[in-house]
């Protein structure tokens, strides 16, 4: 094979392969400029998250359940989250208005859809990796707490009914520790950024 | 059942505490942290004691998350040898000026998830080397660390604790990676993980300046030595 | 029937006086860019349409799974939306929006590690001449092949180069290794694609 024949085998390939996958990309700069205009703290609304939700670990009925109702309420997570802290839609913010501690840190919300748990707390670095419940005072299975925390890097995991999950959707990445995942939260500084 | 807006309360107010609690100078005595470390019981407490009078009054020494760490490794139903192993580290890294902020909030993470205290260990111990050779490489690459307030001797020589910082976050993503199962032979994923680690911080604990000089003066390379040097 | 565009840009507020087409675009690029900054999230809807190919064909090459490459090139529009304050404007735009997409790659490359999905069929459709088709079928069907298996150092800097033409300084700053790793690896890329091309063939 000449070495220039490679180099148009390659090009060919790589832009045949796109040309007969794009029909996915339809439509994605409508999605991308709704899904901003109402935004959410950093939701995910994709195939990735219902793969990630499938259950992998045990067979706890009550895990399975927690993990599928998840999957269907992540989608209307965001309108909920915006009605309980009024979220300004149409403002450039695209977290939540923060309101801001005395060093610049930020109320952060962890939220977590657990339709059959009894008990939702979040454990973390900003914690000391002591229980922090979350309350789901309406009893519509979603679970929340606000919590002021200076800007820094957060590693966290909830604990649903005494089991440790450790990938929130609405993480801004996971980590693995000790064999298990946590979730990573950074909080901004100064301009919120 | 934690359903009630009181137990709420109750949660967030005890959070908050902790919190400001955390966001304080140490305001645990030496006296209170000799008495944790004696009902371990370790084996030298003289040793012990000295180094967190040693470090008891650096700002960024977390002595809340340490107090707690010794607290509840006591009541853990390993062997006194076993969690005095634990702690060995940390007073390595306290007393060779290492920052222990990643140490104990490992240690505290693995006690609540109910991890074996000689896996703990295993892991602290891993991260102590990976401390030591991540400030070794940073001095090697022309920056160093300065006591807050005093003149900076080159441009390069950073506050004391922006370059604990720096070592904290460098080490940690070595050692997060190595832990996930990362081979130390990738030097230029490695690179990448730090590299974003280090700009996900910029402006909210590191400063951006910071950043571009460690990423401007470390490469692939120096990642793989670093990372060898804790699994070998 | 084609979805309806998103309305169109605020006109460039920086004014020039070189006719040069490619200034222009570059300044309307950048007044979309600080329009974005602002808020105007359908600026964004137009940054978008413009990268959108070139960031799903990167993930596409990196990931070699569709799923995948769809999420994340959704996931990095969000991302550079929401980080674009960090941009400097006097850089280049694409290089630090295809380097957000080559990290969200690398991220999910190490989910995938735990959690395997099956990666892209070597098979092709195709359209006219049968004789050319299953030739160039064949062809397209083996590199495809041998593209998944390369190791992703050797992978990212080719899909990099051959589909998203960049040249070697900026696929250094985006894998943030040298550039004259970038010309080895991809070297190297190209004889190990060749070596298990003939594999395939002649399996001797």
């Amino acid at each position: 094979m000449r070495q220039n024949e490679i180099d148009e085998i390659l090009r060919d390939t790589l832009r045949q392969e796109v040309a007969e996958t794009t029909a996915g990309l339809v439509g994605l700069e409508e999605r991308i400029v709704i899904e901003l205009g109402e935004r959410r703290p950093r939701l995910r609304v994709s195939g990735w998250l219902r793969q990630l939700l499938a259950p992998t670990r045990g067979g706890r009925i009550g895990q399975l359940s927690v993990v599928s109702a998840t999957a269907a309420i992540c989608l209307l997570l965001g309108f909920f989250v915006a009605n309980q802290v009024g979220l300004d839609g149409g403002s450039p913010g695209i977290r939540l208005t923060p309101s801001r501690t005395t060093n610049g840190g930020q109320e952060v919300l962890f939220v977590l859809p657990a339709l059959d748990a009894t008990d939702v707390s979040v454990v973390g670095n900003f914690n000391s990796w002591e229980p922090t419940a979350l309350s789901d005072d309406d009893n519509d299975g979603i679970w929340m707490a606000s919590i002021p925390l200076p800007p820094g890097r957060y590693e966290y995991a909830f604990v649903i009914d005494g089991r440790w999950w450790g990938q929130d959707p609405l993480a801004d990445e996971y980590v693995q520790s000790y064999g298990e995942y946590s979730s990573v939260r950074y909080v901004g500084g100064g301009d919120g950024a | 059942m934690m359903r009630s807006a009181r137990a709420w309360k109750a949660g967030l107010t005890a959070l908050l505490l902790v919190g400001l609690g955390t966001c304080a100078f140490a305001q645990i005595a030496v006296s209170e942290f000799e008495q944790a470390l004696r009902a371990i019981p370790v084996s030298e407490i003289d040793r012990y004691v000295a180094a967190v009078e040693l470090v008891l009054n650096q700002p960024d020494f977390p002595a809340v998350e340490v107090f707690q760490l010794i607290e509840r490794l006591a009541m853990t139903p390993y062997s006194a040898q076993e969690k005095e192993a634990l702690l060995f580290d940390m007073v390595v890294a306290m007393e060779d000026g290492l920052p222990v902020d990643g140490l104990v909030t490992k240690g505290l993470e693995g006690l609540a998830r109910g991890v074996p205290v000689p896996q703990i260990k295993q892991s602290l111990h891993q991260r102590l080397i990976l401390l030591a050779e991540t400030r070794d490489l940073l001095y090697a690459k022309g920056i160093f660390s300065v006591a807050p307030g005093s003149p900076q001797s080159v441009p390069t020589a950073l506050p004391t604790p922006r370059f604990n910082l720096l070592v904290t976050h460098i080490s940690d993503t070595i050692a997060d990676y190595l832990e996930g199962g990362g081979s130390p032979f990738e030097g230029q994923t490695l690179y990448q993980e730090v590299r974003f680690r280090l700009t996900s911080l910029e402006g909210v604990t590191l400063n951006a300046e910071d950043v571009d000089l460690v990423l401007k003066r470390i490469e692939p390379a120096d990642m793989t030595r670093v990372a060898l040097s804790a699994v070998t | 029937m084609s979805p309806p565009k998103p309305p169109h840009a605020k006109p460039c507020i920086l004014i020039t006086e070189e006719a040069a087409g490619n200034v222009y675009r570059v300044q309307d690029e950048v007044s979309l860019l600080r329009a974005s900054l602002e808020g105007e999230t359908e600026a964004w809807g137009e940054v978008i349409s413009r990268y959108k190919d070139a960031v799903f064909g990167l993930c596409l090459g990196f990931l070699r799974n569709r799923a995948d490459a769809e999420d994340i090139t959704h996931d990095a529009f969000i991302r550079a939306y929401v980080n674009l304050r960090r941009y400097n404007l006097e850089k280049r735009f694409s290089t630090w929006l295809f380097t957000i997409a080559a990290n969200l790659c690398r991220n999910r490359l190490r989910y995938r590690r735990n959690h395997p999905v099956a990666t892209l069929p070597a098979q092709i459709r195709g359209g006219a001449d049968p004789a050319t088709i299953i030739a160039r079928d064949d062809r397209h069907a083996e590199v495809r092949e041998a593209l998944t298996r390369l190791p992703y150092g050797y992978r990212a800097p080719l899909v990099l180069r051959f589909y998203n033409d960049l040249p070697y300084r900026e696929i250094a700053e985006i894998l943030a290794i040298p550039e004259g790793t970038v010309k080895t690896r991809i070297h190297r890329g190209k004889s190990m694609l060749k070596r298990r091309m003939e594999e395939e063939r002649d399996p001797s």
